[in-house]
């Protein structure tokens, strides 16, 4: 493309410069024709009144027509032709001339020897005239034949750009042609394949695509459909796969809830019936080993419940609604010392502790955390348990802290895994499930919970819920 | 008639367990005649003297249906909505009583007409409570509706 537009412009310009040529040879030819007309008028003029001034402006006119000979440029053959019998013409007509002047001056007064030399130079004169006219004929010749190559070249001019504009014309069509072909084309297919994989047929094939970027592209995007078409074929098995474990899991704990619980019932009901109705026939140590076998059944019952709830929590759907954590938390505060008239534990609990969770599953962290909270402080004897919010980062963590039995820090990341105790069953009763419900809770609530405690100086139990909002990032906002 | 007369008819499948819970039932001084059966059809059988029950036609029904949900061929929903379903039996209260805690099996027994839940703990003691509870209520309180208020 380049190379021909610099071929196209060279082209140009070689012509233009052949048009000036031409002009050129043309302002030339004209000027030569002024000239020799004026030298014609001037030896006219000199015939006339043969004065001396008339014959210094021959020599005049004739030297510059002499020096625009010697530096004329005129081309081609007739031109030169014409050219080279303009210069013998000119030098003879200078020589008639000069003989004549010569005539003019050698004459003398006396009218009687005018005669014959009037004669003479009456022929040099008309010598002169028909030398000058030929030479003005010449001249005229030459301008004719410049006029025609200056129009000539002016023509060619006129073809040279026109064809070059009708070859930039092709190169273009050519081009994009090319690209129509080479680009266009296939970016279409493209963006039509694109298309239909982002409407979903993720079976649309990219095809081959050429040897060029473009074809590199349609393969790579061929290659990338494919990897997300396998990548959500795995997505889908092992959603498939989820869904089956969970229905697997449905049905596991339905039949856990209903049958593994049965052989206990067996168990303890008939260790119960056995102490009843033969009581008297056993001694102490009798009696105490049937009561182990009722415990042990009662506990592997509570095991069997806390595992249950624990999968409940997972699978129960959610329904985010404003819930009251301290409105919440007093109703739980009131059932515990219900249950436990004997216990005497001052309550903090905050008002407008109000958040967007489900209800029931929120419920059922807030008893987890207020149980241990009660259970560890047990064996305090000022026992306080208080319920809060406090800012952290933020962040609106809310708390369930206690003054009990706390544990040692180290062993806190163990904490909400399930069947996980750090107190012995002897000190505090317990399955060790409930912090895991609580962890469970809160995840489905895209929160977080975390714990802070020491070796009997209590524990205290945070919790967020939801992600972090920016709106309480506002600076100078008071802590909680 | 006296309520003590009335029958219950307790439709469990576990042999333990219907031992244990006619032993709940003599401890909470439940001292009504109880029928037993074993699964969903014998229950039905025995409520519409069909089958190996032809024989009861023309007795009283159980004034009390104690229901276990797991049962053999027609489980204690199938047994309840059949119940429901028929004019006979339409108004005899049903408590259903199963070692389920799964919500679904409480909404489903309220659902198909059910009069109360009971969970049968591990723990016999709290199940005896349990059971005298159920006497006093269903069996002393709730007696049965007059037949004009049937519809
Ligand atoms: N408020 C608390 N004070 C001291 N230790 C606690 C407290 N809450 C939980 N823990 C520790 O975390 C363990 C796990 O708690 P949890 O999962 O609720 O099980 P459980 O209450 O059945 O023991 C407890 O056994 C105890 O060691
Ligand atoms: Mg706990």
């Amino acid at each position: 493309m380049l190379a021909a537009v610099g071929v196209i412009a060279s082209a140009v310009w070689s012509t233009y410069a052949e048009v000036e040529d031409a002009r050129r040879q043309r302002r030339d030819a004209s000027d030569l024709a002024r000239r020799l007309t004026s030298l014609k008028l001037v030896t006219f003029e000199y015939a006339l009144i043969r004065q001396e001034r008339a014959l210094a402006q021959y020599r005049e006119i004739s030297n510059r027509i002499d020096g625009m000979f010697a530096a004329s440029r005129f081309q081609g053959p007739a031109q030169q032709e014409i050219v080279a019998r303009l210069r013998s013409g000119r030098t003879l007509a200078n020589q008639i001339f000069d003989e004549l002047a010569a005539a003019f001056q050698g004459e003398t007064p006396n009218r009687a020897d005018l005669e014959p030399s009037r004669n003479f130079e009456a022929q040099l004169l008309s010598r002169l005239s028909i030398l000058q006219q030929d030479n003005l004929s010449d001249v005229f010749r030459l301008t004719d034949l410049t006029t025609e190559q200056s129009n000539a070249a002016q023509q060619r001019l006129l073809v040279v750009i026109l064809s070059g504009l009708a070859l930039i014309a092709l190169i273009t069509l050519g081009v994009s042609w090319l690209i129509h072909r080479d680009v266009l084309v296939p970016v279409a297919r493209l963006q039509q394949a694109a298309q239909q994989v982002a409407a979903g047929n993720w079976t649309t094939e990219f095809g081959a695509g050429g040897s060029d970027e473009i074809g590199q592209l349609t393969r790579d995007l061929g290659r990338m459909t494919q990897a997300l078409r396998d990548a959500l074929a795995r997505v889908e098995r092992s959603n498939q796969e989820l869904a089956a474990l969970n229905r697997e899991l449905e049905a596991f704990s339905y039949s856990v809830s209903h049958d593994l619980r049965a052989p206990l019932r067996s168990m303890d009901g008939f260790s119960l019936a056995l102490l009843e109705d033969y009581g008297v026939r056993l001694d102490d140590e009798g009696k105490d080993f049937l009561r182990r076998i009722r415990a042990a059944s009662q506990r592997m019952g509570h095991l069997i419940d806390d595992m249950l709830s624990l999968s409940q929590v997972t699978r129960s759907e959610l329904r985010p609604e404003p819930v009251d954590l301290g409105e919440m938390a007093r109703g739980i505060a009131e059932a515990l010392g219900q249950r436990n008239e004997g216990r005497k534990v001052h309550w903090q609990i905050d008002d407008r502790l109000t958040v967007r969770a489900d209800q029931a599953l929120i419920h059922i962290a807030m008893q987890n955390l207020l149980d241990n909270a009660w259970k560890f402080t047990s064996r305090t004897p000022e026992a306080t348990i208080r319920v809060g919010m406090r800012e952290q980062d933020g962040r609106q963590a809310y708390f369930v802290a206690d003054n009990g039995a706390g544990f040692d820090m180290a062993y806190a990341d163990k904490l909400f895994d399930a069947f996980q105790r750090l107190h012995h069953a002897g000190d505090f009763p317990g399955t060790g499930i409930g912090l895991a419900i609580v962890q469970r809770v809160l995840q489905r609530h895209d929160g977080a919970v975390w714990a802070e405690a020491a070796q009997g100086k209590g524990a205290t139990f945070f919790f967020t819920i939801g992600q972090p909002e920016h709106e309480h990032r506002r600076p100078g906002h008071p802590a909680g | 008639m006296n309520i003590a007369d009335q029958g219950i008819l307790l439709v469990e499948d576990s042999p333990d367990d219907a031992k244990l819970t006619l032993r709940a039932f003599k401890q909470s001084n439940i001292a009504n005649p109880i029928a037993l059966v074993n699964d969903g059809v014998e229950a039905l059988d025995f409520l519409f003297a069909r089958g190996a029950y032809a024989d009861r036609s023309g007795k009283p029904l159980p004034m009390l249906v104690v229901l276990d949900l797991k049962l053999p061929r027609l489980d204690g929903l199938g047994v309840l909505k059949a119940m429901r379903a028929d004019d006979r039996t339409r108004l005899i209260p049903v408590v259903v009583m199963t070692s389920s805690k799964e919500d679904r099996d409480v909404v489903a027994s309220y659902a198909s007409g059910a009069n109360s839940y009971v969970r049968k703990p591990v723990d016999f003691a709290e199940f005896v409570e349990a059971a005298k509870l159920l006497g006093i209520y269903w069996l002393m309180l709730n007696q049965p509706l007059p037949a004009h208020f049937a519809k």
